[in-house]
């Protein structure tokens, strides 16, 4: 009687475990079936595999929405906001962790208090900040606002990170001339290479997901990051759904292939950064 | 080291703290803390984001704000869908947590598959869900008798509110999902086992020694959809652009279209953002207090 209950349990289980994945992946498989059909394909049956493999939808919204350019405007802003931010937030969140002073305690406070500041509170105040320095339309510019958006929870967690590394390896190199910066470079930064890790992947995925400050400050559509891009397209051929269709794909693509590289990582990160932090 | 006292020895690793801060410092300072800054000092001006001068003209645009029956539906809109998002998205992500875990052999899979939406853009994820709506619904509603589906989704408010927590739902339900497994994983086995000794059934020993010890897990995950909930910006845009009429605005959609589509009015906009800015504070000081007090309750 308790195998048999434990078999209907597990049938159970199962079948509820199937029906919501086919539920979460219903967007992006239908995305995918329909992309590759004709218009009049797609109104007759949107259920249906495609006759045939319409790549030149591809082909049409890849030029349509600019992908390379988009893409690597994308890429650029990314890489460079997590330079900034890893860079800027392991020097800060180190030595206030290292300097056991009121400056260091009133400094850590400072950082981190913000982090319930809803972004749409500052967004307008921002938008005027980047038309006064210039840098409105500018992709540079606009990673040096993410890095001041993205440091207090990366000094944060670099903070909480060098609480559990041992003082004696600094206070060696430092006793052997390295000075501190030498020190920071040559020994520091090498030994926090996980939590590194950890905020690379996370703030690249914010960033290159983040929508509504890319929205309101590049105007330009040269500047265009894919997802204003796609946003711009979606404007545009609002009832051509194979457009549309084809162009989400490939907007998806590149966090697609990301995740399938870095799934472990990335599913660590999370953990890391909630349960611990 | 002689001839330095404890005093400039201080004095010197106190500059040498500001040095490394400094460059974090800046870019913090100009770009988040003059802005949250700034933004209490425009709401009390009349500036309309285009004039260089502006005059003060004290709580006026407060007052006004209390007179504004946009800017409350769009309040009261949102703490509509941040309750109900709150509680969907959270019952979900810990229902998936506990199946995923009661199948130790299937984990790794479906973690891959519930997980995947968070990697995606809510504005494509929003775009994509809008065919659904518009599209595929129909079409099953049409052709394979699903007549219950057959709604006006996207153009219908009331559907619509729906179609915005499936949404959110999909796009946040598997990071909370990773949360609540790493919660669960922590529950030592042996106190299970024990309680399914005392013959406890699956669903006491859930509620009286699993839940318990992740509480945890629930105020971050909580705390964390609360403050996603309030700042609901991407979906909403991409599905109905806070439409039909003003039906679906969130606050933040509220305070983008004051202040970039349309009349623009800065000074108006930055006082909006600031009772944004409160009533964020409040809730999630209320939530703090509740949810600490329940854990050492617990």
């Amino acid at each position: 009687m308790v195998g048999k209950n434990k078999t209907i349990g597990n049938i159970f289980v199962y079948a509820f475990l199937f029906i919501a994945a086919l539920f979460t992946l219903s967007p992006l498989v239908l995305a995918l079936i329909n992309s590759f059909k004709t218009n009049r394909e797609l109104l007759v049956n949107v259920m249906s595999l495609p006759d045939e493999l319409h790549f030149e939808n591809y082909q049409r919204t890849f030029e349509k929405m600019n992908y390379l350019r988009s893409f690597l405007n994308t890429a650029f802003l990314a890489v460079l906001s997590v330079a900034l931010i890893v860079l800027f937030s392991a020097l800060a969140g180190w030595r206030l962790c290292r300097t056991k002073t009121k400056l260091s305690r009133f400094l850590l406070k400072l950082f981190i208090f913000s982090m319930l500041i809803p972004f749409s509170s500052i967004m307008i105040p921002l938008y005027k900040v980047t038309l006064q320095l210039k840098i409105k339309n500018s992709l540079v510019g606009l990673a040096f606002v993410y890095a001041g958006l993205g440091v207090s929870m990366a000094i944060f967690l670099y903070n909480g990170f060098v609480k559990n590394i041992p003082k004696e390896i600094e206070e060696a190199a430092s006793i052997d001339g390295c000075s501190p910066l030498q020190t920071f470079f040559l020994v520091v930064f090498p030994m926090l290479k996980p939590i590194t890790a950890t905020i690379c992947i996370s703030n690249a995925l914010w960033i290159w997901n983040d929508f509504l400050l890319p929205l309101i400050v590049i105007s330009d559509n040269k500047k265009y990051t894919l997802l204003l891009s796609t946003n711009t397209l979606f404007g545009q051929y609002s009832s051509d759904w194979t457009a549309i269709l084809s162009a989400l794909i490939l907007a998806a693509l590149p966090v697609i292939i990301f995740y399938a590289f870095f799934q472990k990582k990335i599913l660590k990160g999370i953990v890391d950064g909630s349960l611990k932090g | 080291m002689y001839g330095t006292t404890a005093m400039q020895q201080k004095k010197i690793k106190n500059l040498q703290l500001i040095i490394f801060c400094a460059p974090a410092l800046i870019v913090y300072i100009i770009f988040k803390l003059y802005p949250a800054g700034s933004g209490f000092f425009y709401a009390l001006t009349n500036w309309n984001g285009l004039n260089k001068t502006y005059d003060i003209v004290g709580f006026s645009n407060f007052v006004e704000i209390l007179s504004d029956r946009y800017f409350w539906n769009s309040i009261l809109f949102t703490m509509k869908y941040v309750i109900v998002f709150v509680l969907v998205a959270n019952v979900v992500a810990l229902t998936l947590a506990v199946a995923i875990e009661s199948r130790p052999k299937a984990r790794g899979f479906f973690r891959t598959i519930f997980y995947m939406p968070n990697m995606i853009s809510m504005v494509i994820g929003g775009y994509m869900w809008m065919f659904i709506f518009t599209k595929a619904l129909y079409y099953l509603a049409d052709n394979h008798g699903f007549k219950w589906l057959d709604h006006s989704w996207i153009g219908d408010p009331n559907y619509s509110f729906i179609a915005i927590i499936i949404v959110s739902t999909w796009g946040t339900a598997g990071y909370l999902m990773i949360i609540y497994i790493a919660a669960l994983q922590g529950v030592p086995d042996n106190v299970k086992e024990a309680a399914v000794v005392d013959g406890a059934s699956p669903w006491q020993c859930f509620w009286r020694i699993t839940f318990p010890l992740i509480r945890h897990a629930l105020t971050i995950c909580i705390f964390w959809t609360l403050n996603a909930g309030f700042q609901v910006f991407d979906v909403i845009y991409t599905l109905t652009g806070g439409g039909p009429g003003r039906a679906t605005q969130s606050v933040a959609i509220h305070i983008y279209e004051e202040a970039f589509r349309g009349n623009i009015r800065y000074g108006y906009a930055t006082a909006k953002s600031t009772v944004l800015f409160v009533i964020v504070l409040i809730v999630t000081a209320i939530q703090l207090k509740i949810t600490s007090r329940k854990e050492q309750e617990w």
